[in-house]
C-alpha cells in the first residue's frame, strides 16, 4: 500500500514539473472539440443536444488514450521500469499508484475539456452537473484500470503508438455504451438512476480487480 | 517459487510433447472420420429443407452462420484459459493452445461476419449489407478483440514475453465478451430500437428446419475442434523440429 | 540484510527455439564476488534475471538464501535483498537526488528514513547536489546516485548489469574504484551483517578482474570455465580474453 503512495506521489510530482502529459492530452481534447465543431458547422441547438454526449465521450476517450501513452514513458527513459519490477511484494500495488494518479490527471484534463466544450457548443453542462461528474468518475476507473495495464504492455512493444489503441479501446466498447448513455440522461436534468450507475460500476470493479491481479506478470521477464 | 521451478514436472515441456502430440494425432484422426461422416448428411438435410416462404434460399445461410458462432466465442475461450495456465505453469504447451484457439477463433468469427451481412441483405432488401443487430454487433467487437490479441503477439519482441502479454490480453479479452452482451442488451434498445433484435434465430425456425440446424451445429462444432487440436499439434511439432535444428547448430 | 548465498542446478531456460541457458550448476558463497563474462548471446542476462527474481528457469533449482537459512526466499524476499545497477541509472530526471532515494527506499517497504538517506548521500559525495533535479546532473553524479539508489535499503546480494557499457575509460575506471569502495566500507558490512555478495555482468575481462573474486564463463548457455583468483595465472584480464576468443574460435569452426 506505501508503494502506492510513493508512486502516486512520484508520478504527480514528476507530472508537476514537466507538465507533459497534461498539456499534450488538454491540447488534442481542444482540438478534437474544434474539429466536431467544423465536422458539423450549422447545428441547430436540438443536435446539438442530442449529439453532446456522444461527442464528450469520443473526446475523453482519446484524450485518454493520448494520455495513456504516456504513462511509463517516464519509467523508460533511464530503465527505471526495472527499478519497479525488481520491488519486492504485490506489484498489485505499483499498478495502483500509477492507475490512480492517471486518474488524477485524465480528471482534471476531462474537466477542462467539459469547459470547452460547453463554451463552444454552447451546451449547458451545470444541467446535472453531478450527475455526469460521477459517470465522468467512474467511467475513468476502469478506463484507468485497463489503460495502465495495456500501457505498460504496449510500451514494450514495437509500434507502441498504434498498439496501445487497438488493444484499449476494444475494451472500452462497454464503458463509452454506458457512459454515453449515462451522460444522455443527465444533461436531460434526469436524475441520475441507480441503472445508469450499475454498469459502470461492475465494469470498473471487474476491471480494477482484473488488472490489479494481471499486473503482476507484466513486470516479469 | 524460487526454488523447485520444475520439480513437480522433472520432464522438459519438450520431451513430454512427442507422446502429447500422438494423442493429439489419434484425436485428429478419429475426429476427421467423424466429419467424413457428418458432412453428406449435413449437406443432404440442408438441400432437402423446406426453401423458407419469406426469406427465400437466403435463409439456408442460417444453417451455417450461427453455428460458426460455437468456433468464434470457443475459440477464444480456448485461448482465455489456455492463456491463464500458461500464466500460472509457464509451458509452452498451453501457449501453443492459446495461439491454436486465436487462430481457429478469428476464423470462425471471420466467416461468422461474413456470412452475416449476406443473410442480412437477403432478409432485409438491398442495401442492407451491414445492420447493427445484437448479434452482428457482438461479432464485431469479438472480432477486433481478437485482432488486437494477434497484432499484440506478432508487435511484442521475444517469445516469452510474447506469451505473457498475449496470455493477459486473452483474459481481458473474455471478461469482456460478457460485458459487451451485458451492455449492447442494457443500452441497445435506446440505441437502435429497430434493428436490435435478441430473440435466437433457431426459435423461429419452422417445420423441418430444426434437424438440418441441429446438424450444422454439430459438424462445425467438430470441425472446430478439429482445426483446433490440428492447429495446436503443428505449434507443438514446429517448435520441436525448430529447437532440435537450433541445438544441432549450436554446441 | 545478510549477504546471499545462491545455489543453482542443472539451471535452463529456454523458450520456443532459443535456449538461453542449457543445464548450468553453480553455488555463490555469501560475500563473494563472482564476475559473469562472455559473448552477446551467452546466456549472461538471462542467468542474472533469475538471479534478481524477475525470471523463473524454465527446468532445474534456483535457491537463494540468507543467513544459512534452509528455506530459500520467495522471489518477493529475493527482490527485497537485491541492489542492483545497470547501465541505464534507473533514475527519474525530473526529481532530486534526495527524492529519487527516498523513492527507492518506499519501493523498497521503507518509510522515508532520512538518516540513511543523508548518509548515503554523504557517502557517494552528493550531499551538497541532494536538492538538485538528476536530469542536471553530469554522468559520473548521476552514475554515483544510481549506485547509492541500488544500496538504499542494504541489499544482501549487488547485481550489477553491464554497469560499463556506454562509458569512456576515466568514468568506468571511476566506476570500478566506486563500486570496489561499495564492498569494503567497513561500517557498512557491520551494519548488513557482512559484505553483500555481489554478481557482475560484463563482457571486459579487465572490470571483471578488478571487482570480482572468480569468474563464471558462458558460452552458448553452457558454463566453460570456472578460473578464480586462487589460481592467479588464469585469473588475468589476458588469460580470461584469450579462453573467450577460444569459444569464439570454436564456434565458428562449429558453424
Amino acid at each position: 500500500m506505501n508503494v502506492a503512495w510513493a508512486l502516486l506521489w512520484k508520478d504527480l510530482a514528476t507530472e508537476w514539473r514537466s507538465r507533459d502529459r497534461i498539456v499534450a492530452m488538454t491540447v488534442f481534447s481542444f482540438l478534437i472539440i474544434v474539429v466536431f465543431q467544423f465536422a458539423w458547422p450549422n447545428m441547430e441547438p436540438e443536435q446539438i443536444a442530442q449529439l453532446a454526449p456522444g461527442i464528450l465521450w469520443v473526446t475523453y476517450v482519446f484524450a485518454a488514450v493520448i494520455g495513456l501513452g504516456r504513462t511509463f514513458s517516464t519509467e523508460l527513459e533511464n530503465d527505471a521500469m526495472t527499478a519497479l519490477a525488481l520491488a519486492p511484494g504485490n506489484r498489485g500495488w505499483i499498478f495502483l499508484g500509477k492507475a490512480t494518479a492517471t486518474w488524477v490527471l485524465i480528471t482534471a484534463v476531462q474537466a477542462m475539456a467539459g469547459l470547452v466544450f460547453a463554451l463552444f457548443f454552447r451546451v449547458d453542462l451545470t444541467i446535472g452537473l453531478s450527475g455526469t461528474a460521477t459517470i465522468v468518475a467512474l467511467a475513468n476507473v476502469a478506463i484507468c484500470s485497463v489503460g495502465t495495464l495495456l500501457s505498460a504492455m504496449s510500451v514494450r512493444s514495437r509500434f507502441r503508438e498504434v498498439l496501445l489503441p487497438v488493444l484499449l479501446i476494444p475494451t472500452l466498447i462497454p464503458v463509452l455504451a454506458a457512459a454515453v448513455t449515462g451522460t444522455t440522461a443527465t444533461v436531460a436534468g434526469e436524475a441520475l438512476a441507480l441503472t445508469t450507475l450499475q454498469p459502470l460500476i461492475v465494469i470498473g470493479g471487474i476491471y480494477f480487480i482484473l488488472c490489479f491481479l494481471l499486473f503482476d506478470f507484466v513486470l516479469d521477464e | 517459487m524460487t526454488n523447485s521451478s520444475s520439480s513437480a514436472s522433472p520432464t522438459p515441456a519438450t520431451s513430454s510433447s512427442p507422446s502429447g502430440s500422438d494423442r493429439l494425432g489419434l484425436t485428429l484422426k478419429l475426429l476427421g472420420w467423424a466429419i467424413l461422416g457428418l458432412l453428406p448428411l449435413y449437406a443432404w438435410t440442408v438441400s432437402t429443407a423446406p426453401i423458407d416462404s419469406v426469406q427465400g434460399m437466403m435463409q439456408k445461410i442460417l444453417y451455417v452462420h450461427p453455428p460458426l458462432a460455437y468456433g468464434a466465442y470457443l475459440g477464444f475461450v480456448a485461448t482465455a484459459i489456455a492463456g491463464g495456465l500458461f500464466l500460472w505453469q509457464g509451458r509452452e504447451v498451453h501457449d501453443q493452445l492459446a495461439i491454436a484457439g486465436a487462430e481457429v477463433g478469428t476464423l470462425f468469427c471471420t466467416l461468422m461476419l461474413i456470412t452475416g451481412p449476406i443473410w442480412a441483405r437477403g432478409a432485409w432488401g438491398p442495401g442492407n449489407w451491414w445492420v447493427w443487430d445484437a448479434r452482428l454487433t457482438l461479432t464485431l467487437l469479438l472480432w477486433f478483440v481478437y485482432l488486437a490479441y494477434m497484432l499484440l503477439r506478432s508487435f511484442t519482441e521475444g517469445d516469452e514475453r510474447a506469451a505473457r502479454f498475449s496470455s493477459i490480453y486473452g483474459i481481458l479479452g473474455v471478461v469482456l465478451i460478457p460485458l459487451n452482451y451485458w451492455i449492447i442488451d442494457l443500452v441497445g434498445g435506446a440505441m437502435h430500437p429497430d434493428n436490435l433484435e435478441f430473440e435466437e434465430e433457431s426459435s423461429s425456425l419452422g417445420v423441418g428446419m430444426g434437424l438440418p440446424f441441429f446438424v450444422g451445429n454439430l459438424t462445425l462444432f467438430f470441425v472446430f475442434i478439429y482445426l483446433l487440436v490440428l492447429r495446436w499439434r503443428v505449434g507443438m511439432l514446429r517448435t520441436e523440429a525448430e529447437r532440435a535444428e537450433f541445438d544441432s547448430r549450436r554446441i | 540484510m545478510g549477504p546471499v548465498r545462491l545455489r543453482g542446478t542443472s539451471i535452463e531456460k529456454r523458450y520456443g527455439r532459443v535456449a538461453a541457458l542449457r543445464g548450468i550448476d553453480f553455488e555463490i558463497a555469501p560475500g563473494e564476488a563472482v564476475a559473469l563474462l562472455g559473448a552477446n548471446g551467452a546466456g549472461k542476462s538471462s542467468l542474472l534475471k533469475i538471479l534478481a527474481g524477475l525470471s523463473k528457469p524454465s527446468h532445474g533449482q534456483f535457491g537463494a538464501f540468507v543467513d544459512g537459512g534452509t528455506p530459500p526466499l520467495d522471489r518477493s524476499s529475493l527482490r527485497a535483498a537485491v541492489g542492483y545497477v545497470g547501465h541505464a541509472t534507473l533514475l527519474y530526471g525530473e526529481l532530486s537526488a534526495r527524492e529519487n532515494l527516498d523513492f527507492a527506499a518506499r519501493l523498497y517497504g521503507q518509510r522515508a528514513n532520512q538518516e540513511r538517506i543523508d548518509q548515503v548521500l554523504e557517502d557517494f559525495a552528493l550531499a551538497n547536489v541532494a536538492d538538485r533535479r538528476a536530469d542536471t546532473f553530469s554522468r559520473g553524479m548521476a552514475q554515483r546516485l544510481a549506485i547509492a539508489r541500488a544500496v538504499i535499503h542494504r541489499p544482501g546480494l549487488l547485481l550489477l548489469d553491464e554497469p560499463f557499457t556506454g562509458l569512456d575509460e576515466l568514468s568506468a575506471e571511476r566506476l570500478s574504484e566506486q563500486l570496489g569502495r561499495l564492498r569494503s566500507e567497513e561500517r557498512d558490512a557491520e551494519a548488513n551483517g557482512g559484505t553483500p555478495s555481489l554478481v557482475v555482468v560484463t563482457h571486459d575481462p579487465r572490470r571483471a578482474t578488478e571487482l570480482a573474486d572468480r569468474a563464471i564463463l558462458l558460452h552458448h548457455g553452457i558454463i566453460r570455465a570456472t578460473p578464480s583468483k586462487q589460481h592467479a595465472e588464469e585469473f588475468t584480464a589476458d588469460a580470461l580474453r584469450s579462453m573467450l576468443g577460444e569459444f569464439a574460435r570454436e564456434a565458428s569452426h562449429a558453424a
